[in-house]
């Protein structure tokens, strides 16, 4: 019977013609060990694509892992964190100072205020040898030229935005008679400038000056409007830093294109512009103007102190040949679009990049891999890798079978996985401390979240101690406060809140908490309960949020949890202030600049000092933290900081966690000296946050060497 | 027929119409905005986010981002807020990574399926169609995860090859055809046969059952009764009877092109639908979600089509 | 009173006992018997259901026997039957059993007493999203097959706008404008209700003619809104949905339940056409019964075998639905623990702990698969066709 012999035979045939499929399939031994082509490769494991590669464009951590290695920037950090030049040779960092004329104030020893007068006046103090104020002393030895921008007339037109009444859109012009203006330059970047010039300028010579008195609008404005503008327009004194960045000579793109000042121009110009959405445009606000001096120099002007700015420049530079004005339109003819809309984001450009870093693109398919070539034209000298592969598993156990295989070297290990694999003898692992933290917040708009005391007694129920070892199994540390922990910033002085729920006890009963009959903290009649949320998707979180429940209700308070999808937390919870308390992390950067984290003016909604931390000291150390340009005073105020935030307990600091890698030992560092001579080194763990530092000079080996001090 | 046609279409369209409404109304009310517009970054400051909004026409009225949303799709200007690619174009990339593991899975349901269906009822009340029954119904019982993973783990543990991906890493250069064809064979293998375990048990119950249906009918007992042998009568006259209902189903396995399974295409590091509507759902990418939803209604709706079509092709007591 | 006017009459006195020797739910029970993998489902399912009470009582309140949210860090990942470490608990810390009968899973938490209390928690999520669905299948299937034919006029639609409208628009903040429009609808509907008491016989005029028009019968409406459901792939719907609202238990059960009536609406919709033509139904009629009362005692009973089965097999599906969004992350949250989220954490630690994955994996596979089987059991006794002759 045919049907029947069909029905039979067709599936058997299927299985064994799939089945069979097996014999062709190179085992994971053919591919590690029989091919020698892979030792040349390596072969990072992740768990999600990346999204465009193009720096200026993302800001996500896959996207930046590729961009790190196809872009370069000006500078970037060293292993010990200090600041190095990679397309940029060196730097300076000065300072232009401007101060408006005030006619109505006198100075001190000077009849009357002509602008030349004053600027002989100053001359001369600076020539002087000893002057009563030390600090004033310091601050005139800075200065490098005195100059007078004469008074002139002008005026500009501004559009009014029709915010709250909807009417159409207004604009008023300002007439502006700006006095003469003196015009100081510094060797150096300081702060306390014009506080230390009004000792003798007179005390009130900047704060008596008016800027509404020298502009006329039209259409008349209220008086706090025309003040607006004028601090804008005629402020008394400004500060204006800059940078001056000397570009390595020589420098290619992939595409052989040099590299000079104009990449470095068109890259800043194409973050500020509009069309291209960019998410660093907040960093690079500050910044008045990008001039190029010649192909080699570069002169960034700051409109303001801003001391985080110089770190920005680590991001990598595009190719301005690739991306211009006159490209971009090209590329839309080509692909039919409409070339005024056409913007950067559009552009293959972000599929395809190019930049001077040390591996240049080849290859990306989407959730599959991405596949970048070594860049034989670096400047440092190329790679030992000939091939860096980016590849995407999204399962974190088929991840770790594949690493275990040997067909990716390295992933983002969990804590407990590095536990195991740290036996085996064929991998080492190394680890450091990690630039962010996890901590607990709280609402201190919320009562009892506004007494301090709670806060910490809240923080002492947690055995964290407890939690590095067993959740995190010592993948963290304790922190204390919000800095980047191996950074000076960081107040090493400061003892983490110590495990003690007695002693919680004790500081709720102060605060007025007493336990009632069935065990429950109560006040005035109220049992003491809150819900504790975070989002999904984190195990570590997640393990917290079941530990911190837990702990409180061992001393008596009723905590619910939830756990929210991310998009859902942010946007209704944290963005909206509706919370009790959360388990968040921060990830830091180095630049100790805390402003919109515990500034109180970022309490509002959608702003991220959601906590709503207020504190005046806090206030004026982290504003001043931002404008010091010189490290060892910005270490006292970051101390200061630093402290303030330990006694007020805006959230319970609970760990920062150590970036693990687990390796295969064969890969070590490879360095030929002058001689020619071929040297192997261990993989060393830097500061850096992350173990790739000497990326560059890694290879793996066939065979596993032995170093001297392994003994 | 043409006035069966004619009407049918219309009213798909009228139901399309209506699914391009709930799904936008679905997306667009729940709470959670684009990760864009409301990223846990300190680099986004809301001027930033105004203008993400803006780009996203996510400030204008709900019914004119419908139609900017619609027009644009039927333009094919869609692009994906997160990587700014034309989404017709990223679909049909991963609609081609996917095809291959839907027709694998396809086949593997209905050979395996039949044979077994077929016997159970032949078989009926016996020790293999109880143990049929079991077995399929063990194998749409287990967690679809679970039981991936300790597919993968004794595979791997006992084979030592790769499963996961769509290839062997790194095969492509220096592999001769044949070897990269069967290499892409051999990746198929398990997710198909996982994803086709829940198909296996239920059309082969189906089967039974139609198979039962028919041979209760007095034609078979005639066929019976004449003396024919009961091979002939099970393969030649009961099944052909019974395969009637399934000519309809082939229109209604269109739709399972697009389903795909996000948890089987996320374990195996598939690149395929399901894991890239996922991955837009997480990051709120809100073309992405709606368009691939439009493309599966519309599959959904030309497989109906097409079953009723064949049904009145085939079946001649059905005449319009 | 077929049987008394038949027992007097004594011509019918050889066909006298003319009501089945046994009840319908004997007759049901011996062919059901036959059927030994069903009897052996639904002994599991009486057993889960069984547990998951008990479980329910042993692992909630204020002292519970099991705590299953009692973390011993130092205690985490002990094997099944690993006697605890006595000297670092706190008295209250050690397991009621003296042992951890299922081992601990990374937090040290008992993982009996979590599979307790996941039993009860994933028993209702089965139960309640079931329930839901088929509540709605049955009331859509009911009404479009018992009142398929009736009509919705195009003033009913017209009105249905307003109300959405202006719902939208009181929500949307133009509170003015809604209330208008919401006003309008109230007194459309109090003036068709009065119109509707006075008198049938007042005229209208032609162009009033055009609101009162028939647009398109109940069942054509039930039956597009059941294909325009069927458009969405279900469990990507479910996964948007549940994605995009916050968890929550009840979330997750309402999503499941709302997006799975469509197969028991078509189911009762097709019973009830074919059950309004039978003859009982219009003795009933004439009997002068009100719908309600024939829709409720007369055609349901009748039409209930394919919705029972359904829904057995249903919640099987249910459990395994959730175990699925656990896995991706949208399961029901903690604190409650379900089978699916106790797999989900466990497999993390597939090679440290192979029992956090088995154990909840095995129990899952188990319970589903007595349900399906329990089910398919159900569905052979019921279908009279495929039943086996004597």
């Amino acid at each position: 019977m045919t049907i029947r012999r069909v029905l039979i035979l067709a599936p058997m045939l299927l299985i064994l013609f799939l089945l069979q499929s097996y014999f062709w399939v190179p085992t994971y031994e053919e591919q590690t060990k029989g091919n020698p082509e892979r030792l040349n490769e390596y072969i990072a494991g992740s768990i999600g694509d990346a999204s465009l590669l193009n720096p200026i464009l993302t800001a996500d951590s896959a996207s930046s892992s590729i961009e790190n290695m196809v872009f370069e920037g000006l500078i970037d950090r060293d292993e010990q964190l200090h600041f190095r030049g990679r397309l940029a040779t060196s730097w300076e960092v000065l300072e232009e100072a401007f101060f408006y004329i005030n006619k109505n104030a006198s100075i001190p020893g000077l009849a009357k205020a002509d602008p030349q007068d004053v600027a002989n006046f100053l001359r001369k103090a600076t020539k002087k040898k000893n002057t009563t104020a030390p600090g004033l002393k310091i601050s005139l030895d800075h200065i490098t030229s005195i100059s007078v921008i004469p008074a002139r007339n002008y005026s500009v037109t501004r559009q009014i935005k029709g915010t709250d009444t909807g009417e159409q859109k207004k604009y008023i012009k300002i007439s502006i008679a700006a006095p003469a203006r003196i015009k100081l330059v510094l060797n150096r970047v300081d702060q306390d400038l014009f506080q230390n010039l009004s000792l003798f300028l007179g005390k009130d010579y900047f704060a008596s000056f008016h800027g509404e008195n020298y502009l006329s609008t039209d259409p008349v404005l209220k008086k706090e409007r025309s003040a607006k503008y004028a601090g804008e327009l005629l402020p008394a004194t400004e500060h204006n830093p800059f940078l001056m960045f000397n570009l390595r000579p020589g420098v290619k793109f992939h595409d052989g294109h040099l590299f000079d000042a104009y990449d470095v121009k068109f890259t800043y110009e194409s973050i500020m512009n509009p069309k291209n959405l960019s998410p660093r445009i907040a960093d690079y606000e500050p910044v008045k103007s990008v001039t190029v001096i010649d192909p080699l120099t570069v002169k960034i002007v700051y409109k303001r102190l801003y001391s985080p700015a110089i770190g920005t420049w680590s991001m990598g530079i595009l190719p301005e040949h690739l991306l211009n004005h006159n490209a971009l339109k090209k590329e839309a003819r080509l692909l039919g679009k409409d070339p005024n809309t056409f913007s950067m984001r559009q552009s293959s450009f972000n599929r395809h990049p190019i930049g001077c870093g040390p591996f240049r693109f080849q290859e990306w398919k989407s959730d599959q891999y991405i596949i970048l070539d070594r860049f034989d034209g670096y400047w440092e000298g190329p790679p030992n890798y000939k091939k860096y592969v980016f590849r995407v598993i999204p399962d974190r156990l088929t991840q770790e079978m594949e690493f275990y295989a040997g067909t990716i070297d390295s992933y983002d290990v969990q804590p407990h996985q590095v536990k195991r694999l740290e036996k085996d003898q064929r991998f080492q692992s190394f680890s450091g401390t990690a630039f962010g933290y996890t901590y607990i917040g709280y609402n201190i708009r919320r009562k009892p979240f506004d007494d301090p005391r709670v806060r910490r007694a809240l923080g002492m129920a947690i055995d964290m101690n407890k939690i590095i070892k067993y959740v995190l199994y010592d993948q963290g540390e304790r922190i204390t406060g919000p800095f980047v922990k191996q950074t000076d910033y960081y107040n090493h002085n400061i003892k983490p809140v110590p495990y003690d729920p007695k002693g919680a006890l004790a500081l709720l009963e102060a605060a007025g908490w007493k336990r009632n009959k069935e065990g429950w903290l109560t006040k005035d009649g109220n049992k003491f309960q809150f819900t504790l949320i975070t989002n999904n998707g984190n195990d570590l979180r997640k393990a917290i949020l079941a530990i911190a429940q837990d702990a409180w209700k061992q001393i008596g308070i009723d905590v619910h949890t939830d756990l929210l999808e991310w998009s859902v937390f942010i946007q209704e919870r944290v963005n909206k202030a509706d919370f009790d308390a959360l388990i968040l992390g921060w990830q830091m950067g180095i630049e100790p600049d805390l402003y919109q984290i515990w500034h109180s003016s970022q309490t509002n909604p959608y702003q991220l000092n959601f906590v709503s931390f207020k504190n005046k000291e806090a206030d004026d150390l982290i504003i001043k933290i931002r404008q010091e340009y010189d490290h060892d005073r910005q270490v006292e105020y970051c101390h200061r900081l630093h402290e303030i935030i330990a006694i007020e307990q805006p959230y319970t600091f609970l760990y920062v966690g150590k970036w693990t890698a687990v390796l295969d030992k064969r890969i070590v560092m490879k360095t030929v000296d002058d001689a020619g001579q071929i040297m192997y080194e261990k993989i060393k763990p830097t500061k850096t946050g992350n173990y790739s530092f000497y990326f560059n000079k890694w290879i793996k080996l066939p065979e596993a060497p032995v170093f001297m001090d392994e003994g | 027929m043409i006035s069966f046609i004619g009407r049918s279409v219309i009213q798909k369209i009228i139901t399309l119409f209506f699914v391009s409404i709930v799904s936008f109304l679905i997306i667009h009310i729940a709470p959670g905005k684009p990760s864009q517009v409301d990223p846990m970054n300190p680099k986004f400051t809301p001027e930033v986010v105004e203008r993400f909004r803006k780009e996203f026409h996510l400030d204008k009225p709900l019914h004119v981002q419908y139609l900017y949303f619609y027009k644009n799709l039927f333009t094919g200007e869609t692009v994906s807020w997160k990587d700014n690619q034309s989404v017709l174009k990223k679909i049909w990339e991963r609609f081609l990574n996917s095809l291959p593991l839907f027709i694998v899975g396809t086949i593997i349901t209905w050979t395996l399926s039949f044979p077994i269906g077929i016997r159970s009822a032949i078989f009926r009340g016996q020790f293999y169609d109880r143990s049929a029954t079991f077995l399929s119904y063990l194998l749409i019982s287990i967690p679809g995860f679970f039981f991936a993973y300790v597919l993968i783990i004794f595979v791997v543990n006992q084979f030592h090859v790769p499963v996961i991906g769509m290839e062997t890493f790194g095969i492509g250069d220096g592999a001769s055809l044949p070897h990269i064809f069967m290499d892409r064979i051999w990746h198929l293998l398990l997710p198909s046969v996982l994803g086709a375990t829940g198909g296996i048990a239920v059309l082969s119950r189906y089967v039974r059952s139609q198979m039962l249906e028919v041979e209760g009918q007095d034609y078979i007992r005639t066929a019976r009764a004449k003396g024919l042998p009961p091979e002939q009568v099970h393969y030649k006259h009961a099944l052909r009877n019974a395969l009637l209902p399934f000519v309809t189903m082939f229109g209604l396995i269109l739709p399972g092109l697009i389903g795909g399974s996000v948890i089987i295409e996320s374990i195996f590091s598939w690149p395929g639908m399901g894991r890239m509507a996922y991955e837009a759902i997480l990051a709120r990418d809100y073309p992405i979600i709606l368009t691939v939803n439009f493309v599966s209604a519309v599959l959904v709706l030309a497989g109906t089509f097409i079953s009723d079509l064949l049904y009145l092709i085939v079946d001649p007591r059905i005449r319009l | 009173m077929n049987i008394e006017e038949k027992g007097v009459n004594p011509d019918f006195q050889f066909e006298a006992p003319l009501a089945p020797k046994r009840t319908r739910l004997q007759e049901f029970w011996l062919v059901f018997r036959q059927n030994r993998l069903a009897i052996l489902g639904l002994f599991i399912f009486i057993l889960f259901f069984c547990c998951a009470i008990v479980g329910l009582f042993m692992t909630s309140g204020p002292d519970p026997l099991f705590d299953p949210a009692m973390i011993r860090l130092q205690e985490k990942l002990r094997p099944p039957l690993a006697k605890p470490n006595l000297d670092s608990l706190r008295r209250e810390e050690i397991p009621s059993l003296g042992f951890y009968l299922m081992g601990t899973d990374d937090l040290g938490r008992d993982v009996f007493a979590r599979m307790l209390q996941g039993a009860w928690v994933s028993l209702t999520v089965g139960f309640v999203a079931v329930g839901i669905s088929v509540l709605i299948g049955i009331f859509m299937g009911g009404i479009a097959g018992y009142f398929g034919q009736h009509h919705i006029r195009v003033d009913h639609i017209l009105l249905t706008l307003l109300l959405i409208s202006g719902t939208s628009l009181v929500m949307a903040h133009s509170i003015r404008f809604g209330a208008v429009l919401l006003c309008l609808t109230l007194a459309y509907i109090f003036y068709s209700f009065s119109t509707k008491n006075r008198s049938r016989e007042k005229t209208f005029p032609s162009w009033a003619k055009v609101f009162r028009k028939n647009a398109v019968s109940v069942d054509t409406l039930i039956m597009r809104i059941v294909d325009i459901m069927l458009c969405f792939p279900s469990f990507f719907l479910i996964l948007t949905v549940v994605a995009l609202l916050p968890a929550s238990i009840y979330n997750i059960m309402i999503v499941i339940g709302l997006t799975s009536w469509m197969g028991t609406t078509r189911f009762v919709r097709a019973e009830f056409l074919s059950l309004r033509e039978q003859d009982f139904v219009a003795a009933v009629k004439t009997l002068g019964a009100g719908n309600f009362r024939i829709i409720f005692r007369h055609m349901m009973p009748n039409a209930i075998a394919p919705v029972l089965v359904s829904a057995t097999i249903g919640i099987a599906t249910a459990i395994l639905t959730e175990a699925g969004l656990s896995f991706l992350g949208f399961g029901v949250p903690p604190p409650h623990a379900t089978w699916g989220n106790i797999l989900s954490d466990g497999k993390n630690f597939i090679f440290d702990a192979p029992w956090l994955t088995f154990i909840p994996g095995i129990a899952i596979l188990i319970v589903v698969l007595s349900f399906n089987l329990f089910g398919e059991g159900l569905r052979d006794v019921l279908n009279p066709k495929l039943r086996e002759r004597h």
